[in-house]
């Protein structure tokens, strides 16, 4: 057994000695979120560390894997650990409110990015949910002649993506010829492949032409996810809409498959006004205002030029 | 110190160790009150949940519905304050149905003698779709009363109001496992199930009583959780499986035995708390973190089946 303690003892001298790297000189700053694994917030944390390495902070990144307990235990430990702000990503404070609370009671300010306003943060950085879900969703029924069939792949549990499904919710509302035959509620993390799987049993569930006509995808891994699905199936006249502007959602409305559409959010965008917002408030000023927008932008075949054959 | 109690305490010395390196590089936060004071708290729920397992495992069996038990007493629970229910009502409600589940898990174990692997997980995925259902897949926050908030928050005389839960339920279920007839009888059971069937014990009876008491063990901690974060979510208690059944290996490896043991889980519980506090607090980042938490668990397991052999 005195092996074990020998190893228990490496075990934290290593921790130690990984660690001393990121007591460096600077403000520190604790980014805090339970879905790195999610492109979209892996992307905003890239945006804002670059930001940060400008300002010269030293940034702390912890991931929970969507585990909120230790979301809240991580808050704590950022507050106890003297951070001088925390910067909580893709997350509704709400959620873990007493931890925000005391993060505030400490001095120390939390803001959000792609979060939810709250009373204890000091600023949410984000896109307007809503207007993201009604563009794509306006985009996607004028696609299918406002009439047809769909199917909805959802995350209420984040409140983003909630607002957009109000919007696509209220959307089909008012287009009474557009019905939706199936829905998925997406695992995360691994979205894409749960997506996939989720899309085939709704091919199989909905096999003739024309039983499914569109796919609502309240962000964009989801829709990659029924874009295999699709392609393997070799299902024809169903198009895909999602939001977010991934990266490989546009490379895919470039090779004129079935996804046709996705909205972009500035990610990077919200992730420097955040950064540059904190860098007022940690020399003593104020943010602009409690909630900031980044702008949007529809993203398809015709505003990237592409012309399929 | 002898070879005999580097293996007893072996463990004990490790976890000693690993505070006081995070103390050195870290002193001001670490060592804090308030960082204790949240070590505490964030360790609580687990502990809970691995005392569930514990007692599970003392009858050589496994419950992988912990956490979906957990979820969905907490989202019970939210749901019933959300139609206007106060705490009184609600909180049984949502720990009867954490022991109702926990018993058909056994039922199924002990009566129809499917493993409990199978059992668990299948009774434990109907458990998650009703959480799922019930809570729309939202998170729930909204109307929830303060006499629900204070089962889990604040302090009484400096000490964090979770130390309390700690000390009561691992307190109770060390007690009945070594001082109690029950007890007796849960470990003869799980040492060889054979022989206490052939010596007349009501296996089957008893099997049944210890996962409805997991069951019952995992919707509390479900419920002091919700009442931690003020929210619940339909997914919450899951992650709460995998390092429960850790915590209780690595707390094997104090037993002089290898049998799991309360004090033993509540070691492993707090190795396993302390590594991620400690490593958040000094920056680690966080690949490094799941890392080195994985070869610490694996490191304690092997090196105590290796002295084992010798």
């Amino acid at each position: 057994m005195h092996k074990s303690i020998a190893a228990l003892g490496l075990a934290s001298i290593l921790a130690l000695g990984v660690s001393s790297g990121a007591l460096a000189a600077g403000e520190k700053v604790s980014v805090i979120t339970p879905f790195l694994a999610a492109i979209a917030t892996g992307e905003m944390i890239e945006a804002f560390k670059a930001k940060a390495a400008e300002y010269q902070w030293t940034v702390d990144v912890v991931d929970t894997a969507g585990d909120m307990a230790a979301f809240a235990s991580r808050v704590e430990d950022a507050t106890t650990s003297g951070a001088n702000a925390i910067v909580l990503v893709s997350v509704d404070p709400t959620q873990i409110q007493d931890q925000v609370d005391k993060a505030k009671a400490a001095g120390v300010p939390v803001i959000t990015i792609d979060g939810a306003k709250n009373a204890s943060s000091v600023l949410n950085v984000t896109s307007d949910n809503y207007v993201l879900g009604e563009t794509m969703t306006k985009f996607l029924f004028d696609q299918i002649g406002n009439k047809g069939n769909i199917v909805r792949f959802f995350y209420s549990a984040h409140p983003g993506v909630h607002q957009r499904e109000l919007a696509l919710d209220a959307a089909l509302k008012a287009n009474p010829e557009i019905k939706q035959v199936a829905d998925h509620y997406v695992a995360v993390p691994g979205q894409v492949d749960d997506s996939r799987a989720a899309m085939d049993a709704m091919l199989l569930a909905n096999p003739g032409d024309g039983a499914i006509n569109a796919v609502w995808a309240a962000w964009d891994e989801p829709g990659i996810g029924a874009n295999l699905a699709i392609e393997a199936a070799g299902r024809k006249g169903i198009v895909i809409a999602g939001i977010d502007g991934n990266p490989q959602a546009i490379d895919l409305i470039k090779a004129c498959g079935a996804y046709i559409g996705t909205v972009r959010q500035g990610f990077g965008e919200m992730a420097s006004i955040a950064a540059g917002e904190l860098n007022t408030i940690l020399a003593g000023g104020s943010a602009k205002a409690d909630e900031l927008y980044a702008p949007v932008e529809l993203i398809t075949r015709e505003s990237l030029g592409v012309t399929c054959p | 110190m002898t070879r005999t109690n580097l293996n007893r305490f072996g463990t004990l010395i490790a976890f000693v160790l690993l505070c006081i390196g995070f103390s050195i590089a870290a002193p001001a936060a670490f060592a804090s009150p308030a960082n204790v004071f949240n070590l505490v708290q964030q360790m609580a729920t687990l502990a809970i949940v691995a005392t569930a397992a514990t007692l599970v495992m003392t009858i050589s069996e496994f419950d992988l519905s912990v956490g979906f038990s957990a979820s969905l007493a907490a989202v019970i629970c939210f749901v019933l304050f959300g139609q206007g229910y106060d705490v009184w009502l609600a909180v049984p409600a949502a720990l009867l149905v954490g022991i109702v589940g926990g018993a058909a898990n056994g039922v199924l174990v002990a009566r129809f003698g499917i493993p409990s692997f199978v059992a668990t997980l299948a009774l434990g995925t109907i458990l998650s779709g009703f959480a799922f259902g019930l809570s729309g897949g939202q998170s729930l926050f909204q109307s929830v009363p303060d006499g629900f908030k204070s089962l889990a928050r604040g302090d009484v005389f400096g000490i964090p109001v979770l130390g309390f839960w700690i000390v009561a339920v691992l307190g109770v279920a060390a007690f009945v496992l070594t001082q109690t007839e029950f007890g007796r009888r849960l470990r003869a059971i799980g040492g060889n199930a054979q022989a206490a069937r052939l010596a007349g014990l009501p296996i089957v009876r008893d099997v049944i009583v210890t996962f409805a008491i997991a069951g019952g063990l995992s919707a509390l901690a479900g419920l002091l959780l919700a009442s931690r974060l003020g929210s619940v979510q339909h997914t919450m208690g899951e992650p709460l499986l995998l390092p429960a059944y850790a915590a209780v290996f690595i707390g094997t490896t104090a037993s002089p035995t290898g049998a799991p043991t309360v004090a033993g889980t509540l070691l492993g519980v707090a190795i396993t708390g302390v590594m991620v506090n400690g490593m958040t607090i000094v920056g680690v980042e966080p690949f490094v973190q799941k890392i080195m938490t994985g070869v610490i668990i694996l490191v304690a397991v092997l090196l105590r089946r290796v002295g084992r052999a010798r």
